[in-house]
């Protein structure tokens, strides 16, 4: 019961959080090289920098004991590029597409039902064995057995590491954003900070409340939905976790703030561009799975834990985003000039 | 609404992140200076992108206005760089 709870609440904080604040890593990575557009991504690097201090401070006091993702860099490599290529393809990120269903737009709905089916049979369908040996084939792991993380290459005390980080990243971006010009002053909606630091606050919530429910990770997207999927296959008799119940509350969250904001609408692209975010979606599922974890995963919640794995997923998603968008977007116009 | 008597109509309700913002852009380069292009549109995060995207294009954003739901008009006039 309590994981319905709190599950349902983080995920419904979150859903409102993304929706009013537009909050997309898709659009984030493929908006620098396509628009020249980094105001999303301003908003990334800032809930990860509020998560980074937000874990940091409650691992210290033993609220929360972090859980960083293995490193197996064959399978983040692969795994997390082709995630990369497919949110491009979806129109968006696993958390965006799966806010943008709770605002009605059936493109993002077709997306989720591609990641939740290749989550699944990568997860535990047949896909499964590949995963699984292409992981076990690319474990490294530290020196203590445990999963390599910047800390414990330097040998030093996660909190310790995580607060130095997070002081180096404000200096250097103070200067950044002291030499450059605001061009954004007439930034409409809530802003890139503001957004980027509830996003982060959430992410902070979510870790001890998921770890109360019995899973010590804060949040995620990707397992949630295989979730979902087997509980409606009635796959397996245990109810459905934490996890699952925050995605539900995602679309709860992403509906309330839309309604509110007037922007409710059930609306659908032309039935081609539907398949584009289905297969997307297809791509995204296996990737998430196959690298152990999507966006929200690896890049939001694993990257403030130091995981090397995390880190190199993340790189890859970018890699994996940007290499679409070239193809799909950047090539086109070229050779229309 | 405004009074300005648009000189071309861009309808890119229903397209995903992020076609309405790429058609804008390119209708815009195609445009005299001068000319204003209403741009019809129902994705939340393009109502607030592209006005931040155009201006350093140099165009100019005359007004968004939300109709119902989603849906927004947005008119903007081209800098002409044709």
């Amino acid at each position: 019961m309590e994981a319905v709870l709190t599950g349902l609440f983080v995920g419904v904080l979150f859903g409102f959080v993304l929706q009013r604040g537009r909050f997309c890593m898709n659009s984030a990575f493929r908006d620098a090289i396509l628009l020249q557009d980094n105001v999303l991504l301003k908003t990334v690097f800032a809930a990860l920098l509020v998560e980074l201090v937000g874990f940091a401070i409650m691992d210290a006091a033993g609220a929360i004991a972090i859980n960083p993702k293995p490193f197996w860099w064959g399978a983040n490599l692969l795994g997390s590029f082709v995630f990369g290529i497919g949110m491009v393809l979806a129109g968006g990120c696993a958390s965006g597409i799966t806010y943008r269903t709770g605002e009605g737009m059936v493109g993002s709905m077709t997306a989720v039902l591609g990641l939740a089916t290749a989550g699944f049979f990568t997860a535990a369908g047949f896909l499964k064995p590949f995963k699984v040996n292409l992981q076990a084939a690319t474990t490294v792991s530290g020196a203590d057995g445990k999963a390599l993380t910047l800390h414990g290459i330097l040998g030093m005390d996660y909190t310790t590491l995580a607060i130095i980080i997070a002081l180096i990243a404000v200096v250097v971006w103070y200067f950044v954003a002291k030499s450059k010009k605001d061009e954004y002053e007439a930034d409409p909606g809530w802003g890139w900070l503001n957004t980027g630091i509830l996003v982060g606050l959430v992410g902070i919530l979510a870790f001890p409340l998921s770890a109360a429910a019995g899973r010590n990770y804060p949040l995620g997207i990707t397992a949630g939905w295989i979730g979902v999927v087997k509980k409606i296959l009635n796959f397996s008799e245990v109810s459905m976790g934490w996890l699952s119940w925050m995605v539900i509350g995602i679309i709860v969250g992403g509906f309330i703030a839309a309604l509110i904001a007037k922007e409710f609408k059930f609306r659908a692209p032309k039935p081609l561009v539907m398949l584009q975010t289905f297969v997307g979606g297809l791509l995204m599922g296996f990737g998430a799975v196959t690298s152990g974890g999507c966006n929200i995963g690896h890049l939001l919640s694993g990257i403030p834990q130091l995981s090397l794995g995390s880190i190199l997923a993340g790189v890859s998603i970018v890699l994996g985003a940007w290499a679409a968008s070239y193809v799909m977007f950047i090539l086109p116009q070229k050779k229309d000039q | 609404m405004s009074e300005v008597t648009p000189t071309k109509t861009l309808d890119v309700c229903g397209k995903i992140c992020p076609y309405p913002d790429m058609n804008t852009m390119t209708t815009l380069k195609k445009m005299e200076k001068g000319e204003v292009l209403e741009v019809l549109l129902d994705y939340p995060l393009s109502v607030e992108r592209i006005p931040r995207n155009i201006k350093k294009q140099g165009h100019k954003l005359i007004e968004v206005e939300q109709l119902d739901g989603p849906n927004h008009r947005m008119l903007i006039e081209a800098h002409g760089l044709k």
